[in-house]
């Protein structure tokens, strides 16, 4: 008997553990696996939805993304923009936290401000930023006059767009990257500061030998949460520049978008998809020999 | 030390000052007279109030047809994967079972393709059963959500086995269990998750803009960004309005929320 009822119960849970499990496994098989290994199907073929025709092309699609000149140029922005926002963000954002970490009157609300870009949609805010970079009437360029200063040409212009649209991204995320670091340092024992205080250190030197190296968890989960984002890019450069002028904003996204609903090309758009994914598995990857102090893989 | 705190809240006030900008000059370009909006030197307080442009932008796109089918889209998908995240991460918590390990690393794996990588075949996916242009084409890839399903096990994972025994013993069955006596005890976890996904469903694009053919359908940022006509629209004072009108509901709800809705992605890192 006692040996039969434990047995009996965990058939039992079988049964209940499946059928739990069943809807979350059946969706995601459809709607998120399913695609995923088609995209990787479908970057060796040539894909012509209308005719619902596949045909063969073994890796030609990827030897045609090597030299694709706008391919390329769109990984390279892409890469620029990762390289600049995730340093500059994280930065700002710790230097923040830091100065946040004290009590002051309002702090709160000082808070809730910096976070605020962070729950508005990416669309709406950078709709709000074109007209601010606007060069005629755009607020940027009216304070810049009133600061007897020469306006700028922000988005209009091939070697000032993208940059434009790392500082639209910076406002964005830095909210994200204040409570992170926030949290971070709130786990930081106060002991630490004080034995370094009485031995007289100053406070850059206390930020430098206790707050940097104490924060390097968070450090290393901002840097890699924010790369895999960063390599997603999208909505801003739709709104801001459509990935003008020139081609100067270009990102992986955009261009497989524009492949696969602008000119159909569904085969050679998994072929790009197959290397954005790269990028995300690289980072992740480095992720798991960095640290294994974070569970969830992005 | 007062120094130091002088030049903390200077540097803290300047940046809080830049970041409020956008917003600030978006709700008073909306609200500002045609002439004010191209005045120089700027006109910081508009020389009256006028709602002329959100008439116009009312006139020009039917923001109401947006609002619902943002609602709708955001509603279902956070009921659905709140639903089955409930009883997925209740039986990854709680149950042993064969390709228990698998089935949830199946689940996380997810979380590294995200739509971006498999946008283009789940849209030749879905055409083969023309889910293209309808309200389950929006909701495909959000009806569950990985993140909620191991936010859940692990706040159900932290609840003391005894408790579900004794409920057990009481002769509870185990969907009675979930919804009765684990539910509540985590509802903490499950607003901050049910927030977290409303907030990803409301402000997403990429996906909705790939699927979303008819206007009928938009969702509010595919609204908002079709409504600014890239091609030499200078006519900012509705495009304004209309920006408020988008994210108007969100701004005020983290007004009255602010301290829960950044406690949510602060402790779960979620984005």
């Amino acid at each position: 008997m006692g040996r039969v009822a434990p047995s009996r119960m965990h058939r039992r849970h079988y049964v209940h553990a499946y059928l739990f499990i069943a809807p979350v496994i059946v969706l995601f098989g459809l709607f998120r696996v399913w695609p995923s290994l088609q995209t990787l199907y479908y970057s060796f073929f040539k894909v012509e939805l209308l005719k619902g025709r596949l045909t063969f092309l073994g890796l030609q699609n990827f030897a045609g993304l090597v030299h694709d000149e706008i391919f390329r140029a769109a990984t390279l922005h892409t890469l620029i923009y990762a390289a600049a926002i995730v340093p500059i963000a994280a930065a700002l954002g710790m230097i923040l936290a830091v100065l946040f970490n004290e009590e002051f009157p309002l702090k709160e609300l000082f808070k809730a401000i910096y976070f605020a870009p962070m729950v508005t949609s990416t669309v709406a805010a950078a709709v709000v930023w074109w007209w601010l970079y606007n060069p005629q009437y755009g607020l940027f360029n009216v304070i810049l006059k009133l600061m007897h200063l020469p306006g700028q040409p922000w988005l209009l212009s091939s070697r000032m767009a993208l940059p434009s649209v790392i500082i639209f991204s910076i406002w964005k995320t830095l909210g994200y990257n204040l409570v992170i670091y926030l949290a971070g340092l709130q786990a930081i024992p106060h002991e630490y500061h004080e034995a370094a205080t009485l031995d007289g250190a100053g406070s850059l030197q206390r930020f430098l030998r206790i707050t940097l190296p104490l924060l390097a968890p968070t450090t290393t989960f901002v840097f890699i949460y924010n790369s895999i984002f960063a390599f997603q890019v999208f909505d801003q450069v739709y709104v801001l520049t459509g990935g003008g002028p020139a081609r100067a904003t270009n990102v992986v996204v955009l261009e497989l978008y524009n492949q696969a609903f602008q000119r159909y090309q569904f085969g050679y758009a998994s072929a790009e998809a197959m290397v954005l994914f790269l990028f995300i598995l690289g980072v992740t990857m480095l992720q798991y020999v960095y640290s294994r102090r974070f569970e969830v893989a992005y | 030390m007062t120094l130091r705190r002088i030049t903390t809240y200077l540097v803290v006030g300047l940046g809080a000052g830049v970041m409020i900008l956008p917003f600030y000059w978006m709700i008073i370009t909306a609200v500002s007279p045609a002439p004010d909006i191209i005045a120089f030197p700027p006109k910081w307080i508009p020389s009256h109030v006028t709602l002329e442009h959100f008439q116009e932008a009312s006139a020009r796109a039917p923001w109401l047809v947006y609002y619902k089918n943002s609602l709708v889209v955001a509603t279902a998908s956070v009921g659905l994967s709140m639903l089955f995240g409930l009883f997925a991460g209740y039986a990854f918590a709680v149950y042993k079972f064969p390709l228990q390990n698998f089935s949830f690393l199946l689940i996380l794996g997810t979380l590294m393709v995200p739509v971006q990588v498999t946008s283009v075949a789940l849209y030749v996916f879905l055409a083969k059963f023309n889910w293209v242009d309808t309200y389950l084409g929006i909701l495909a890839p959000n009806f569950a959500s990985a993140f909620g399903v191991f936010l859940i096990r692990q706040a159900i994972k932290s609840i003391p086995m005894d408790l579900i025994d004794a409920a057990r013993i009481d002769g509870a069955g185990e969907v009675r269990i979930v919804t009765v006596v684990v539910a509540p005890l985590i509802k903490a976890t499950l607003a901050a998750v049910a927030m977290l996904l409303f907030l990803s469903s409301w402000n997403d694009f990429l996906w909705p803009v790939i699927v979303i053919n008819s206007q009928g359908l938009r969702t509010l940022p595919v609204g908002i960004a079709l409504f600014k006509d890239p091609y030499g629209n200078i006519n900012y004072g509705p495009l304004m309005a209309g920006t408020v009108i988008t994210v108007g509901p969100m701004l005020l709800a983290y007004a009255f929320s602010q301290r829960f809705m950044i406690r949510g992605i602060a402790t779960t890192g979620f984005r």
